[in-house]
Order: structure tokens, then sequence, then C-alpha cells
């Protein structure tokens, strides 16, 4: 009966989980239907198991071999019931715990660093998903630069870059491929303070997460950004920069990166949706 | 601390809800071989010639879409009935990596993109390929841990069949999705607590790199239809040779997957059989 209980459980989460649409917390909407239809798939085999467990229990015992050869019932009681259980927890974890937003700790535990620009860098365990969206591991390196050089197209041609939920991947990856292009336009986006380290108290990062598929394929992406004096700003507050894009060597990588001059600041609410996704057309 | 468990948390939930639905595809399909299918029809078609035999047997494994954990009882009840050992294995070895519903899984695991699915079916094949003309050479008979009758009678009528299929279907969920839920929590604990900088520091050179990764390949034992998209979470940490290891070894040979063979096979022969995948998959990532 329990086996029962445990796939009407998996069928509510996704149910729950789609109708509240907390769903967009935890993947990319884009696959969303592989986990609409698991609704189905668990309701009707909830039906087929709670018709095995009350034909079992009405005696008449499945007589095939074939169809029963997990011997369940040989397990001792502990082994069983520590089987459930783990079956149990994420059913449980996932509706009663709340759904963290991935923050500026989660930056710190995954490591921070900036990447050369050179993308056929001789060292590939070098390339960080960090700040700067790589996708080019997607496409062959002849796909990857048209790829670019038509993104490039499209966002050079603007004189200034406002960034949204739907081009922010793109346009980040687009300054980083071409860092000299950029210099002098202007840029207006939103993004969640971090503070690393090795920047100065007139420095700070503006980053968001970038999601591929699910939470945990996530990199975190954004820009450095320079203010013309100290914001008093802490990590985690949401901010919408106004500003100028230009390149500045930064010594803590030893690289030059590109770099928002900050015009113009407010902070702002976290965003309803606090993650960015990327599709690939 | 309680906020990073939540992150955890989180990220455990997102690997779940992002492959799940491919477990209950694979469950549903094993289900319907473990009714449909008779080991008669499949060793019909064994050819004499032994490295025919190997190639012919790799291609049914590559066509054959199962589960690494439904696929041992199936092996074993193989070389029961007289599938050779050196046919029998490479079959077991395509079986969970070539198939459509992990192939498909992979492509959109990785970005919707065909290159680690080929990367993963050619590399796949090859070990196979190699481990099945070794085996060829090496043993001459089965390497069963002993002989058994086995009886099995299918259900005659298509309903009986079909409530079988279903049935089997929810044992292998319950039996396969339980490796999956513990895999999927190791590695967002390891995602949240682990800092990418130790990670880099064990895998930093391309040797070690799919040491690492196969390694947790082997530690994680992950369903073969949700591995890829655990390993498209390391894409930012591990080279993509370190996860194409990660992608063939997983499928190939993990705890829960030794543990099975430990069960049907000779111990000498489980351990020849891990050394020859483990050196295979470890050269041939380097070359990738």
């Amino acid at each position: 009966m329990l086996r029962t209980y445990i796939l009407l459980g998996f069928t509510f989460l996704f149910f729950h989980l789609h109708t509240t649409g907390d769903i967009s917390k935890y993947i990319n909407m884009r696959y969303s239907y592989l986990s609409f239809s698991a609704i189905f798939i668990f309701a009707f085999l909830t039906i087929v198991q709670f018709r095995i467990a009350n034909r079992k229990e009405n005696g008449h015992h499945c007589h095939d071999e074939t169809c029963c050869h997990h011997h369940e019932e040989d397990q001792p009681k502990w082994k069983k019931a520590l089987n459930y259980f783990v079956f149990i927890f994420p059913i449980a974890s996932a509706l009663f715990l709340p759904i963290a937003t991935l923050d500026s700790e989660i930056v710190k535990a995954k490591g921070f660093r900036i990447p050369g620009f050179e993308t056929e860098s001789a060292d590939p365990f070098g390339q960080r998903q960090f700040l700067r969206p790589d996708t080019s591991i997607y496409y062959g390196k002849e796909g990857y630069k048209d790829l670019m050089r038509k993104e490039l197209a499209v966002f050079a041609k603007q004189s200034r870059l406002v960034l949204n939920d739907n081009n922010y991947l793109k346009a980040m990856e687009t300054i980083y491929q071409f860092p000299g292009q950029f210099s002098d336009k202007e840029i207006e986006f939103d993004g969640f303070v971090y503070h690393d380290k090795t920047t100065n108290s007139q420095q700070l990062f503006v980053l968001r997460f970038g999601i591929i598929h699910c939470v945990a394929d996530s990199g975190v992406f954004g820009l450095l950004t320079e203010f013309p004096e100290n914001p008093h700003l802490k990590n985690d507050e949401w901010i919408h920069v106004k500003g100028k894009l230009s390149t500045i060597y930064f010594q803590p990588f030893n690289v030059t990166i590109p770099y928002v001059q900050v015009k113009e600041w407010h902070t702002i609410k976290a965003p309803e949706e606090p993650y960015v996704f990327r599709g690939y057309d | 601390m309680i906020k990073s468990f939540l992150q955890l948390n989180t990220i455990f939930i997102s690997i779940l809800i992002e492959s799940l639905p491919f477990v209950l595809i694979g469950v549903f399909i094993s289900g319907i071989i473990q009714m449909f299918v008779t080991e008669e029809m499949i060793e019909k078609w064994v050819p004499k010639n032994k490295i025919l035999a190997v190639l012919y047997a790799t291609l049914i494994g590559a066509l054959f879409p199962a589960c690494e954990c439904g696929i041992v009882p199936i092996t074993r009840r193989l070389v029961a009935k007289g599938v050779p050992l050196y046919a029998a294995i490479p079959f077991m070895l395509t079986g969970p990596i070539i198939n459509p519903i992990v192939l498909f899984s992979t492509f959109i695991a990785f970005g919707s993109s065909l290159k680690m699915v080929l990367c993963r079916s050619i590399f796949a094949l090859a070990v196979a390929i190699l481990i099945g003309l070794l085996l060829a050479v090496q043993y001459k008979d089965d390497q069963l841990r002993k002989k058994e009758v086995i009886s099995s009678s299918m259900p005659k009528t298509l309903k009986e069949k079909w409530m079988g299929t279903l049935e089997h279907s929810i044992d292998e969920f319950f039996s396969s999705g339980k490796y999956l839920i513990i895999g999927a929590f190791v590695a967002s604990a390891m995602q949240t607590y682990i800092k990418t900088s130790t990670l880099l520091a064990i895998g930093h050179g391309k040797m070690s790199s799919s040491l690492v990764m196969m390694a947790l390949a082997f530690v994680l034992s992950l369903c073969s239809e949700a591995d890829a998209f655990i390993a498209s979470s390391f894409q930012n940490t591990f080279s993509f040779g370190a996860l194409a290891a990660f992608l063939v070894y997983g499928p190939m040979i993990d705890i829960k997957n030794t543990l099975m063979l430990l069960q049907s096979f000779k111990t000498r022969f489980v351990i020849v059989l891990i050394a020859y995948i483990t050196i295979f998959v470890f050269v041939g990532s380097l070359f990738i």
C-alpha cells in the first residue's frame, strides 16, 4: 500500500509544481512538457499499483515468476522502511521546504573566476561558466563563430543595450566575445550585487544566474561595475544599473575584461523570475 | 547551514524533476520487453562466427532499450540459455547506453546538441566491441556462479502480458528510482558543499579529471536515462572527454551493477570485466 501512496505523492508533487508555477524555479520551462506528461504517467501508475495491491490483499497472489522477481517480501523490515524513506524524502522536502533561490552564497561555493577571451584556449579546464556565458561546447567551432557573428550584428547595431530576461545571456556572451566592439556603448541591466574579495570599495559584480535546463546546471553571468563612489550595497541586493561599457585590466585575474562605468543606479525588488534562461535555436 | 541545505534541496529536486520523466519512459519499455520479447527470439539470431557474434550482439544491444539495472538479469538469463559470454557481455554494455531514450535525454541535457550523443554512442560501441573480442579469446565457458534451471513461464493472454508489463514497470521504478534519488542527492550535496576549486584540484589534468568522473559515475550509480542531466551539471567543472567517460563508464559499471553482476557471475570474472571496462574507457577518454 505504501507504494500506492508514494506514486500518488509523486503525482501530486508534479501536479502541484505545475499548477502553482513553482516549476519555473527548478527547470527551464522549455522542457516543461516532459514533467507535465509525468503527472499523467504517475497518475496512471498509481491506479495500476492500487489495483495490484488490492489483488494481492484479496489473496490472488501472483504466481508468475516473471512478474514477481523482486523479492520484496524477503527483505528485513528496516531495509524495506529505509527503501521507502528514500522515495518519501524528496516528496516531503519538495512540498514542505521553501524553495531556495540561488544567491551569492552559491557563487562563493561554486568558485569565481574570469576566463580569458580566447575561446580556443590551450587550457580547456580553465574555461569556467562564470560571468561569461560560453555555449561553444554546444556548437562546432565554425557554427559557434557564425552564431556569435550573427548575434554581434544584432547587438552592435543598437546604440544602447537594454538587457531583459530574454536577451540577457545572449548579450553577455556577445559582449565578452567582442569586448572592443562595445566600448563606449550605453548599457542598462538588472542583477544582484556580488562583492568579490578582489574588488575594491567602488567596484562590485552585478550578476544573474542563468539556467540551461535545471537549477543544477546553472552558472552565474554578469559584469564588473565601477561606481563613482562607494554605493554601500550588500550582497544579494538587486539593482538596476545604467552606464557606459568599457574594458579594464583586472589585476586579480590577470585579464582584460569588459566592465560598466555606472552613471545611474537604483535598488530594485528581487524580480519575480530571478533566473534567466537561454533557448537554443 | 539551514540556508545551504535549502539550496541543496532545491538543486536535488530540480535534478529529480528533470530526470524522473525519463525514468518513467525507461521502466515502461523495460516492462514491455520483459513481457513481450523472449530470450529465444534474440538467441536464434546469434551467428556462429565469433567476431560476427560480437558485432551482432553489440548492435542488438544498441537497438535494445534497457536500463543498466534491468539488463544484468536479462544478460544472465541469456548466458544461462546458451548465448556465448562474448556476445552477451557486449550486449549488456551497449544496451543501457545506445538506445533512443538515453540518447534523447543526452540530447536534451546537453543543450539539444548532437555532439555528446554521437561521442557517447561511438565511444560505447568501441569499448563494447573490444571487450567482446577479448572475452571471445579468453573464456570458453559461461562463468556463471551456478547453473540454474530457469522456468520462464510467460503469461499467455495479451491482457495478462500488459498487466505484467505495468507491474514490472512499477517494480523497476522502485528499484532503479531509489538509486536515482540517492545519486541526485549526493550530486547536489557536492555542488553545494564542495567548492569548485577543490574539485578542480583533484581533476585538473586530463588524466585525473577522467578518473575523477569515472569514480563519480561508479559511486553515484545513476540510471542511464538520467545520468546525462547529472553530467551536464558538471559541464562547468570538467572537460568534454571526462564527461564522455562519465557517460560511458557509469551505465557499463557502477555500484549497483557490480552487486548484481556478483550475484550472477564468478567473482574473478567480474573483477576482470571491471578492469577491462575501466582501462578502455580511461584510455578512450584521453583521445576525446
